[in-house]
C-alpha cells in the first residue's frame, strides 16, 4: 500500500516509502514539528483521508445509514406483511415501549446481568492476569493457551456447550454437583429466572473473562516494578501492596476493561436465544428487539426498541466518560 | 529466574490445573456430547457409553450434508474475504494515524470506537430491507459488508498501536547504508509491521468467525448462511428429535480451527489484544 | 422494403435467435425450488422422483428452513414480503398459512386442482389448508397427536384407553396415585399452545371465536368454561409436579425421554416417537421390552362423554405468489402429494400422510401398527386458531400459560386474554 502514496506528500519520513529517492535523508525525523508550510499540512491531511477514508466511509455507511433508517422507521405503525397499511404515528411506538413493563423487565435484566458478569469478570479476570503475570515462563504459555480458548470459540457453541451441560435430560452437571446443596437430578436448570441466568451469566463470563484479564495483564505489565520493590522493602503487606500500589496504577487499563465489557455484555443476545429464547423472564433488550422486528415482522415498534437500545449504549458511555472519567485516549492507542 | 521451593511448584500445578479445568472443560463435554449416540444423549454422563463418529458421518456425508458443507464454505470464505479487507482497510487507516498528522484523525478514531459498540440489532433490521431492496440479500457480500463494521474498528486500533511502536528510523538508516527506499521499506518495516498485521487479521478473523445476528437475519439459503447460523437448521432423525449430536460435531468442527490458531499463536494474540485496547 | 431486405433480415433475426436458443437448452428447464422443513431426507427423495417424472419439464430443488416452525414462518413471511420470486413451492406449518394467505403471498389454487388435491383427504388437514372458505395451500401431510401410555401402568391403573376413552382427570390419578410421571409439553414454545389449544378444544371451547377478524376486533373464548377447564388440568399438572421436574422446560422429545424412563405412565405426543423408540431399542440403548409396553389410543378426552379434537399439525404446501412458474409448481406441488408419495413419506420419515388412501399401504401398516388410530385422531382433530396474527396469540398464550405450575383457572385465562387482546391492539410489546 506504501507506493500509492504521492510523492512529495511531504518531506518526513513517509516519503521514503516511495520509489522517488529522496534528495534529503535527513529531515525525516521532524515529522511532528508542525511547519509553517500550509501547504504540506494540507498534503497531509489530504493523504491522511486518502488512506484512512475508506475505511471511515465504510464504518459510517454500515452503522450511520441504518440507524437512521431505523429512527424513521420507528416513527411509523408497520407490519412487515401488512405494508398497505403502513401509517405514520408519530412517537407512539415510544409510548408503547416505554410504558410496557416487558420493555422495564427486558431492561432490567439486561442491566443485572451487565453488572454481574462486569463484576464476576473483574475479580476473576484480575485473578488469572495476576496468575499470568507471576507464573514462571513455562507455565505462562500453556495458561495463556488455555485461557485464549473460550475467547476464540463461537459464543453460539459456548452456549450450545453450557446448554447441554445443564440441560436436565441431556446434562451432566446435576449428576456430577448432586453434592452441592440444591442442587439435585430433578433440578431444571432452564425452568427458573434465577438458575436460567445463572447459567446464562455463567457461560457469559467463560467466554470474556479472557478478553478482560488480557486487558488487565497489559495493565499490570504497566505497574512500575521498582515502587512494588520499593514498597515491599518498606514492609508492606501483598494486600498494601495490591491496593497502595497496583490498584491506583492500573486504574486507567481498569476503567477501559469495564467499559468495553459492560457495553458488549449490554448488547448480550446469542446465549440467552439459544438457551431459554427469553423463557423464565430471561429476555433481554437484543431479543425483544429481535422479537419484535424479525419474530413478529413489527418493524415500526421493532425500530423504535432498537433506537432506544442504540440510546441506552451511548448513555452507559457517556456516564462512563463523565462519570467515571474513563480516559479513552489511551483506549484509542493515543496515551 | 528464581528457584522454586517444592511448595509453590505444587500450588503453581495446582493453579494451573484449576484454570485449565475451567477454560477446556465446556469444550471438553461439547466433544464428548458429539461422540455420543443420539439414542444415549439423555443418559446423564460426561463420556460416551457407546463412542460413535455417528453425528460426524451426519454432518459430512450423511442428511445434514447439504446443509453445512454449504456452511462451513461459507463461513470460512466470508470470514476470510472479511478479514483480508478490514486488515487491508485498517492497515491504510492505521498507518495514516499513526504517522501523520491530519484533522479529522480524532473523528476517525472517535468513529471506530463508537462503531464497535453499537448494538447490532438495531441495525440489522434496515439493512435486511436495504439488501433485499439492492440485492445483496443472502449473498456473500451481503455480510461480508456487515462483518467489516465488526472488524475494522478492533483491526484500526490494534494496528495503529503496533504501528506507533515501530521506529520508522531504521527505515532511513537502511537508506543511508545503500538501500533503495523499496528495499529499505522491504527489509526495514515490512519485518516490523507484519507480526502487527498478522495479529490483526487473526483478532479479525475470530470477530467474523463469532458473528451470529447478522447470519441469522441476512441469509435464508446455503447460498451465504455461515455455520453459527446453520446450528439452528439441524434437526434429528424426525422433526421433533433434539439434534444435540449433529450441533455438538458441527460445534466441534467449527471450533477446531480457533483452537489450532490459538496453540500457534498465544503470545501474538495476547499481545495484539492488549496493545489494540490498552497501549502497552 | 426489397426482398433482398427482408431476407438479410430473416437471416439476422436467426443468427439472434440461434444462439438464444442455444443458451435457453443449455440452462435447461425451469428450476424449482422447493422450500422444505428440515426432516430425515424424504423431502429431497420425493423432490428428485418429480423432477424425473416431469420429464424435463422442471427441475424441483430443495432448500431447507429452520428446525422451528416459528423461525420457518419469520423466513418465509420476510422474503415473501420482499416479493422474492425464487419462492416457488413451501412446506408450510397449518397455523401459519392464515398470515401468509391474507396479503396474497399465496398463489390462489385453482378450482381443478383444489378438487383433486382434497379428494381423499383427511378433514383435520382440509380445515388446516384453507382460509377464509377458499383452500389457499395443497395438503401434503397430516400430524396428530396421540395418548400413549405404558400398558402396565394403565393397567394397574384399571384403565385400558385402546377399549375405553381416558380422560385427563383419570390419567392424573393414575400417575398420581402410583409416582408416575405424565408425558406434557410444557416448555415455553409452540408445543404449549398445541397443548392448550387441544385441551380447549377439546373441552368445547376455541382459543378465537371468530379467527378471521382483523387485529383488533380478533375476540379471544378462553374466558370460559373451557378455557377454565384447560388452566385446571395444566395448572394441577403443574402445581402437583405431576409432569416431572422438567415440565417447564420439556418439549416434544424431552417428553420422550421421561416416558421412556421407568417413571413414564401416559403421554401426549406426535408419532415419531413409535420410530424413534424403535431406533433407541436398535440401538441397545432402551430395553425391547419396553416396546412391548407400549399402547397408544386416541387423544384424552376432558369431558367424559365428549369427543376429544387431538392437535393438528403437519406440513400443506404453498406455492409462493411471486413465483415465475406458478403453473408448474402447481403441478409439481400434485406430483409431491401423490398417496403413493405419502405413503412411503410415512414409511420412511415418519410423518402421517393427509391422504386417508395412503393409510392402506403395506409398508405404512408394518411400520405403524397405529396407523388407523392415526387416521381417526386426524378426522376429529382441531387445528390451532387460523389467523394471519397466529404469531401474536401463540406467543402471547405461551408468555401467560409458562409455566404450567402458575396457571390457575381463576386468574390465567383473563390475564392472557387481556394481554393478547392488548398486543393485537398494538399496545403492548409481546
Amino acid at each position: 500500500m506504501t507506493t500509492s502514496i504521492p510523492p512529495g506528500a511531504g518531506a518526513d519520513a513517509r516519503s521514503r516509502t516511495t520509489p522517488e529517492p529522496d534528495p534529503d535523508p535527513g529531515t525525516g525525523t521532524t515529522r511532528r514539528g508542525r511547519p509553517r508550510l500550509s501547504d504540506r499540512a494540507r498534503d497531509e491531511a489530504r493523504l491522511g483521508w486518502w488512506l484512512a477514508g475508506p475505511a471511515f466511509v465504510v464504518m459510517v455507511a454500515v452503522t450511520i445509514y441504518p440507524i437512521l433508517q431505523a429512527f424513521y422507521d420507528s416513527l411509523f405503525s408497520y407490519r412487515l406483511t401488512a405494508p398497505d397499511e403502513r401509517a405514520f404515528n408519530g412517537g407512539e411506538n415510544y409510548v408503547v415501549v416505554l410504558s410496557d413493563p416487558v420493555w422495564w423487565q427486558a431492561f432490567a435484566v439486561t442491566a443485572l446481568i451487565t453488572v454481574v458478569t462486569v463484576l464476576v469478570e473483574l475479580v476473576l479476570g484480575f485473578l488469572l492476569a495476576l496468575v499470568m503475570h507471576r507464573a514462571i515462563q513455562r507455565l505462562r504459555g500453556v495458561l495463556r493457551t488455555a485461557i485464549l480458548v473460550p475467547y476464540g470459540i463461537i459464543t453460539v457453541v459456548s452456549a450450545f456447550a453450557w446448554f447441554y451441560a445443564f440441560d436436565i435430560s441431556s446434562g451432566f452437571v446435576n449428576h456430577w454437583f448432586d453434592w452441592v446443596p440444591g442442587v439435585d437430578p430433578d433440578l431444571n436448570w432452564f425452568a427458573h429466572q434465577g438458575t436460567s441466568l445463572a447459567v446464562i451469566m455463567a457461560s457469559e463470563i467463560w467466554k470474556t473473562t479472557p478478553f478482560i484479564s488480557l486487558l488487565l495483564l497489559a495493565g499490570l505489565s504497566q505497574v512500575p516494578g521498582e515502587l512494588e520493590e520499593a514498597a515491599e522493602v518498606d514492609g508492606a503487606t501483598w494486600a498494601q501492596r495490591l491496593q497502595r500500589v497496583v490498584l491506583p496504577n492500573m486504574k486507567a487499563a481498569i476503567m477501559v476493561a469495564v467499559l468495553f465489557r459492560a457495553l458488549d455484555a449490554f448488547r448480550i443476545f446469542d446465549n440467552v436465544f439459544i438457551m431459554t429464547n427469553g423463557a423464565n423472564g430471561t429476555t433481554v433488550l437484543s431479543l425483544l428487539a429481535y422479537r419484535t422486528s424479525i419474530g413478529r415482522l413489527e418493524i415500526g415498534l421493532g425500530s423504535a426498541i432498537s433506537v432506544l437500545l442504540f440510546f441506552c449504549v451511548i448513555g452507559i458511555c457517556f456516564i462512563a466518560i463523565k462519570l467515571f472519567k474513563v480516559d479513552l485516549a489511551s483506549a484509542r492507542g493515543e496515551g | 529466574m528464581r528457584t522454586l521451593t517444592t511448595r509453590m511448584k505444587v500450588g503453581w500445578a495446582v493453579i494451573t490445573v484449576v484454570v485449565m479445568v475451567w477454560a477446556l472443560l465446556p469444550v471438553v463435554s461439547i466433544i464428548a456430547t458429539s461422540f455420543k449416540l443420539p439414542s444415549q444423549l439423555n443418559l446423564g454422563t460426561f463420556w460416551p457409553k457407546t463412542w460413535t463418529t455417528t453425528n460426524y458421518e451426519q454432518i459430512f456425508v450423511g442428511s445434514a450434508k447439504d446443509l453445512f458443507l454449504p456452511a462451513l464454505r461459507n463461513s470460512i470464505g466470508i470470514s476470510l474475504i472479511a478479514t483480508f479487507v478490514a486488515v487491508v482497510l485498517a492497515t491504510l487507516a492505521a498507518y495514516a494515524i499513526a504517522r501523520l498528522d491530519f484533522r479529522g484523525k480524532r473523528l476517525i478514531l472517535t468513529t471506530a470506537l463508537g462503531v464497535s459498540i453499537f448494538p447490532v440489532i438495531s441495525i440489522v433490521t434496515p439493512l435486511f430491507n436495504l439488501w433485499r431492496s439492492i440485492g445483496l440479500y443472502d449473498t456473500w457480500l451481503g455480510l461480508i459488508i456487515p462483518y467489516l463494521s465488526l472488524t475494522l474498528p478492533i483491526s484500526i486500533w490494534t494496528l495503529a498501536a503496533f504501528f506507533r511502536q515501530i521506529p520508522w528510523e531504521l527505515e532511513q538508516a537502511a537508506q543511508v547504508d545503500g538501500a533503495t527506499p523499496w528495499q529499505a521499506f522491504r527489509k526495514a518495516i515490512v519485518p516490523l509491521a507484519a507480526p502487527g498485521v498478522f495479529t490483526t487479521a487473526l483478532i479479525a478473523f475470530f470477530i467474523a468467525w463469532n458473528d451470529f445476528v447478522y447470519g441469522i437475519s441476512l441469509t435464508s439459503t446455503s447460498a451465504a448462511r455461515p455455520v453459527p447460523a446453520a446450528l439452528a437448521f439441524f434437526t434429528g432423525a424426525s422433526q421433533f428429535e433434539e439434534p444435540t449430536g449433529a450441533i455438538s460435531a458441527a460445534a466441534v468442527v467449527v471450533t477446531v480451527p480457533v483452537v489450532i490458531l490459538v496453540l500457534l499463536f498465544q503470545r501474538q494474540i495476547v499481545s495484539g489484544l492488549t496493545q489494540g485496547a490498552v497501549k502497552g | 422494403m426489397g426482398r433482398r431486405t427482408r431476407h438479410l433480415a430473416a437471416v439476422a433475426a436467426v443468427a439472434v435467435a440461434l444462439p438464444l436458443a442455444a443458451c435457453a437448452a443449455e440452462s435447461g428447464p425451469p428450476t424449482l425450488t422447493w422450500y422444505i422443513n428440515p426432516d430425515n431426507g424424504g423431502q429431497v427423495e420425493i423432490a428428485a422422483r418429480c423432477t424425473q417424472e416431469a420429464d424435463g419439464r422442471y427441475r424441483l430443488a430443495t432448500e431447507v428452513l429452520p428446525r422451528d416452525a416459528a423461525s420457518q414462518r419469520e423466513q418465509l413471511a420476510r422474503r415473501l414480503a420482499a416479493k422474492d420470486s425464487s419462492i416457488d413451492i413451501m412446506s408450510l406449518d397449518p397455523p401459519f398459512i392464515p398470515e401468509l394467505a391474507e396479503p396474497g403471498f399465496l398463489a390462489p389454487i385453482p378450482k381443478d386442482v383444489a378438487q383433486k388435491v382434497t379428494t381423499d383427504v383427511v378433514q383435520g388437514a382440509l380445515d388446516g389448508a384453507t382460509w377464509k372458505d377458499e383452500l389457499v395451500a395443497i395438503p401434503f401431510w397430516a400430524n396428530t397427536q396421540l395418548l400413549w401410555y405404558r400398558k402396565s401402568v394403565a393397567e394397574a391403573a384399571g384403565l385400558d384407553p385402546a377399549k375405553e376413552p381416558v380422560t385427563w382427570q383419570q390419567i392424573m390419578d393414575a400417575a398420581k396415585e402410583q409416582g408416575k410421571v405424565l408425558g406434557v409439553q410444557g416448555a415455553k414454545a409452540e408445543s404449549l399452545t398445541v397443548w392448550v389449544n387441544a385441551l380447549v378444544e377439546s373441552a368445547g371451547g376455541h382459543v378465537l371465536e371468530n379467527p378471521e377478524a382483523p387485529a383488533d376486533e380478533l375476540r379471544l373464548g378462553l374466558e370460559s368454561d373451557a378455557g377454565r377447564a384447560a388452566a385446571e388440568i395444566i395448572g394441577t399438572i403443574g402445581r402437583e409436579g405431576l409432569g416431572g421436574a422438567g415440565l417447564p422446560t420439556a418439549d416434544e422429545n424431552a417428553t420422550m425421554t421421561v416416558f421412556q424412563r421407568d417413571s413414564g405412565s401416559f403421554m401426549v405426543n406426535w408419532p415419531f416417537v413409535w420410530s424413534a423408540t424403535n431406533a433407541a431399542v436398535e440401538d441397545g440403548t432402551l430395553d425391547a421390552s419396553l416396546v412391548d409396553d407400549i399402547g397408544w389410543a386416541l387423544y384424552p378426552r376432558v369431558d367424559a362423554d365428549t369427543e376429544s379434537r387431538p392437535p393438528y399439525g403437519g406440513i400443506s404446501l404453498g406455492i409462493g405468489a411471486f413465483s415465475e412458474h406458478v403453473d408448474l409448481a402447481l403441478e409439481a406441488a400434485q406430483c409431491i402429494v401423490t398417496p403413493e408419495n405419502q405413503a412411503e413419506y410415512f414409511a420412511t420419515n415418519g410423518n402421517p400422510p393427509a391422504s386417508t388412501k395412503a393409510y392402506d399401504d403395506p409398508a405404512v401398516r408394518k411400520a405403524f401398527p397405529m396407523a388407523d388410530v392415526i387416521r381417526e385422531s386426524l378426522e376429529q382433530a382441531a387445528p390451532r386458531p387460523q389467523t394471519p396474527y397466529y404469531n401474536e396469540v401463540s406467543t402471547g398464550l405461551q408468555e401467560t400459560w409458562h409455566p404450567p405450575a402458575d396457571v390457575d383457572p381463576d386468574t390465567t385465562p383473563r390475564r392472557s386474554t387481556d394481554f393478547i387482546t392488548a398486543v393485537l391492539r398494538g399496545e403492548a410489546l409481546l
